[in-house]
């Protein structure tokens, strides 16, 4: 919004119309007083604003009330849902009053074009763009807590790291069903061992028509403390299947000396006529996982590692390739040295405009290319960034080249020396420095973006952390971060140390 | 013998840097060509070793029309055509010897030039050029650290290492200090004695004028308006003077003590 604009050099002529009706043809048409006032350009300006504003405020209340029909039932669904647009009404309203306002104010004086009705209109703007962008510091403030803990676990996310061969452990009781009379001994403590304990040892499955069987007091000792475990059945013929109660799996929680005591249910179960008749030993089980052995870094920390060292061998070998191949074509696109003949000019602004085109895309969307040419994996993401870094080297290497000094050119020429003696002579040590300075911030780029190249598939540590995020696996993801993070910073550290030897 | 035959250069632009100049130079000789800046005397050097092609005329040396060459020939004379610079133009980040060595370029196979290494016996012969040129001392030393007569003393030695049968000069000491412009003079003057190099050199200075030349040219917008013998310019009227470096130019001093730059005082004194 150019506000210099608004301001006349000279005091204008007198209105055409008296300030009132000035004030009411704008309320009409706002903007339309201010042009009788003969200040054509202001009430354009407003009116442009004013339409933009409304046409843009219109759209967002459709877009907030869908499904609604009628002006009023629409309005009144948008506000409800979004309050905020009432504040951009509001806002509107008082610009349509004050373009009224100023049409009074511009047709009484010849002088002077106050500025301040702009910038409501900027305000306008900006609450529109408020809206649309959805900005809420609110729920930033409030949602903070709740994104705490998926937060910590990014940051500190080493627990992933480490983890532990499992193995599941189970601990059995029998149960005798139906009880016979004669005493049964079901489970029997065990010393060093953990075991299970049932009471009764015997008792009834529930039937099929929903009465319950007996209920038992299980209890189990000596398991993995502080951790849970599962109840399971194995029937008589030898299924094994989990313990039910009220729709939901059974599941305890043992105590710090790996006690827990749990009241369940015998469910029911089919079975099959060839299992016989009589008295059958059934058996109730508590499963645990549990860890043995010694730590070991996790499938994850291996993977990350792994893709890692993937994505930095990305970026080197874009970068080796970019180099290679924008060195010759930078001399193609360095004018002082093109310029010489229709022939070559041509050959110039050709390379420039493809080069143009090139560094116009960015890298992911070269990826997505390159991953329908080659498929998934590193190696699209390697022609992506080659392809990008020979757009960008070649432009910042031929403006290198571009910015010589002559003087060293011609003299060399004027040796005798042939085209290609005088690059070598007295272009190229001019362009050395500057060279090995870009070719060091494109490798930074590189490194940088072949951590996300693989968010489209390219290949790399990004893959494994966009499918991380996905799967809300945050720890996982942290360790992806944290990888790419010092990855980052290593490479910093030592491009820096580069530039410092050689430039 | 160097014979130039109504030479005529017209800029892209449209500006005319050479107007139908035509002037003869025995071989052995030490011409000096004056003119304010922008009155064609650079366009006019370079057209000679056509870093600048001519638009019209001859540039007839030994019989041979320079105007007409191209590709392999043209360097092939070039390499036999020193030139030497105004702001000496060396390759700053490259040694000293570097700089004197590329003068062989036109020498040498295009392959072996790649490779940055010289045969030993042109390395020989740059030593002996910074020898000759009191510079030996700093050959292993970057182009950018040496002071600004050292970089001319190298852009001399280039120029030499090109076994050169005539040297372009074109404003050789307008950057140095006039002590250091003698230097500079006194070595190209045992050139063109001892060695027998032609020499075209621009200058400013009318007393480095008297003192060097043995002939003057004078060009004004393009045109020669003068061309006298060393004893000419020594007996030089004002009249003479104005008529190259124009009407409101102003000669300082008398005789042959004048110092200083004629067109620099001159002009702006004139203009003041």
């Amino acid at each position: 919004m150019s506000l210099k604009h608004t301001v006349p050099e000279e005091p204008r002529a007198p209105s055409l119309v008296p300030p009132a009706v000035a004030a009411l043809l704008s309320l009409l048409l706002p903007g339309l007083g201010q042009a009788l006032a003969r200040s054509l350009r202001r009430g354009l300006l407003l009116l442009f604003s004013f339409a933009t504003l409304g046409g843009l405020l219109a759209w967002r209340i459709r877009l907030a009330a869908p499904r609604d029909e009628g002006a009023v039932a629409i309005a009144r669904k948008a506000f409800h849902l979004q309050p905020f647009l009432l504040f951009n009404a509001l806002l509107l309203l008082l610009l349509y009053l004050w373009i009224a306002w100023d049409a009074w104010q511009t047709a009484r004086r010849t002088e002077g074009a106050p500025v301040g009705i702009f910038a409501l209109v900027l305000v306008a703007f900006f609450a529109v763009g408020w809206q649309v962008g959805g900005i809420d510091p609110v729920r930033f403030v409030t949602q903070l807590d709740e994104a705490g803990p998926p937060l910590m676990r990014v940051l500190w996310p080493w627990e992933r790291a480490i983890e532990y061969p499992q193995e599941v452990q189970i601990v059995k009781a029998p149960i005798l069903s139906p009880c016979t009379g004669e005493p049964f001994a079901g489970g029997q403590p065990k010393e060093g061992e953990p075991y299970l304990l049932t009471d009764p040892t015997c008792g009834n499955p529930s039937e099929q028509d929903g009465t319950p069987g007996t209920t038992f007091t299980l209890r189990g000792f000596g398991l993995e403390p502080n951790s849970e475990a599962e109840i399971w059945w194995e029937d008589p013929i030898g299924n094994e299947f989990r313990q039910r109660q009220e729709g939901e799996y059974v599941t305890v929680q043992t105590d710090a000396q790996g006690n827990f005591e749990v009241q369940i249910v015998m469910p029911y179960r089919l079975l099959p006529p060839s299992a016989g008749e009589g008295p059958k030993i059934w058996t109730v089980e508590a499963r645990q996982v549990v860890s043995v052995g010694k730590p070991q870094a996790s499938k994850e920390l291996k993977l990350a590692i792994e893709k890692i060292i993937e994505t930095i061998f990305i970026g080197m070998m874009a970068t080796f390739f970019g180099i290679l191949l924008a060195l010759p074509v930078s001399f193609f696109a360095a004018r002082n040295l093109m310029s010489a003949s229709p022939f070559t000019l041509v050959i110039y602004y050709l390379t420039r405009a493809v080069l143009n085109v090139i560094r116009s895309i960015e890298p992911l969307i070269w990826a997505i290319i390159f991953v329908i040419v080659v498929g998934l994996g590193p190696f699209a993401g390697i022609l992506a960034l080659t392809v990008h870094s020979i757009a960008a080297l070649g432009k910042l290497y031929s403006e290198s080249i571009e910015s010589i000094d002559p003087g060293p050119i011609e003299a060399i020429q004027a040796t005798g020396a042939n085209w290609i003696q005088t690059v070598r002579y007295a272009v190229v040590p001019q362009i050395i420095p500057p060279f090995v300075s870009f070719t060091i911030y494109r490798w930074d780029i590189n490194i940088r973006m072949s951590t996300i190249i693989g968010f489209v598939g390219g290949g790399g540590i990004g893959f494994l952390l966009a499918q991380w995020i996905r799967l809300l696996d945050y720890r996982a993801a942290g360790i992806a971060v944290w990888f790419i993070a010092i990855t980052v910073a290593i490479l910093d550290y030592v491009s820096a140390e580069i530039r410092a030897r050689f430039v | 013998m160097l014979e130039i035959r109504n030479l005529t250069k017209i800029y892209d632009d449209g500006t005319v840097a050479l107007k139908n100049v035509s002037f003869t130079v025995p071989d052995g000789e030490f011409l000096v060509i004056i003119g304010l800046s922008g009155s064609g005397k650079s366009t006019l050097l370079r057209c000679i070793n056509r870093l600048i092609d001519p638009t019209e005329g001859q540039i007839l040396w030994n019989g041979v029309d320079l105007a007409q060459l191209e590709g392999e020939e043209l360097r092939k004379v070039r390499r036999q055509i020193g030139m030497i610079f105004q702001h000496f133009n060396l390759v700053k980040r490259s040694s000293v010897l570097t700089n004197v060595l590329t003068g062989r370029l036109g020498y040498l196979p295009t392959w072996r030039s790649l490779t940055g290494r010289f045969p030993p016996e042109d390395i020989q012969r740059a030593w002996q050029a910074l020898e000759r040129l009191g510079i030996a001392d700093q050959a292993h030393k970057r182009a950018d650290e040496l002071s600004g007569g050292q970089q001319q003393r190298v852009g001399i030695a280039r120029a030499l290492m090109q076994d050169p049968k005539m040297i372009l000069a074109d404003e050789p000491v307008a950057s140095l200090d006039p002590v250091l412009a003698h230097s500079i003079l006194q070595r190209l003057e045992s050139l063109n004695r001892e060695d027998g190099i032609t020499v075209l050199c621009s200058l400013h200075y009318l007393d480095l004028v008297q003192r060097y030349a043995t002939r003057v040219i004078g060009l004004r917008q393009g045109e020669l308006v003068y061309e006298g013998s060393r004893e000419d310019i020594r007996q030089m009227t004002d009249a003479q003077f104005k008529e190259i470096y124009g009407e409101e130019a102003e000669r300082i001093g008398a005789g042959g003590g004048i110092t200083g730059s004629i067109e620099e005082h001159s002009a702006r004194g004139g203009a003041a």
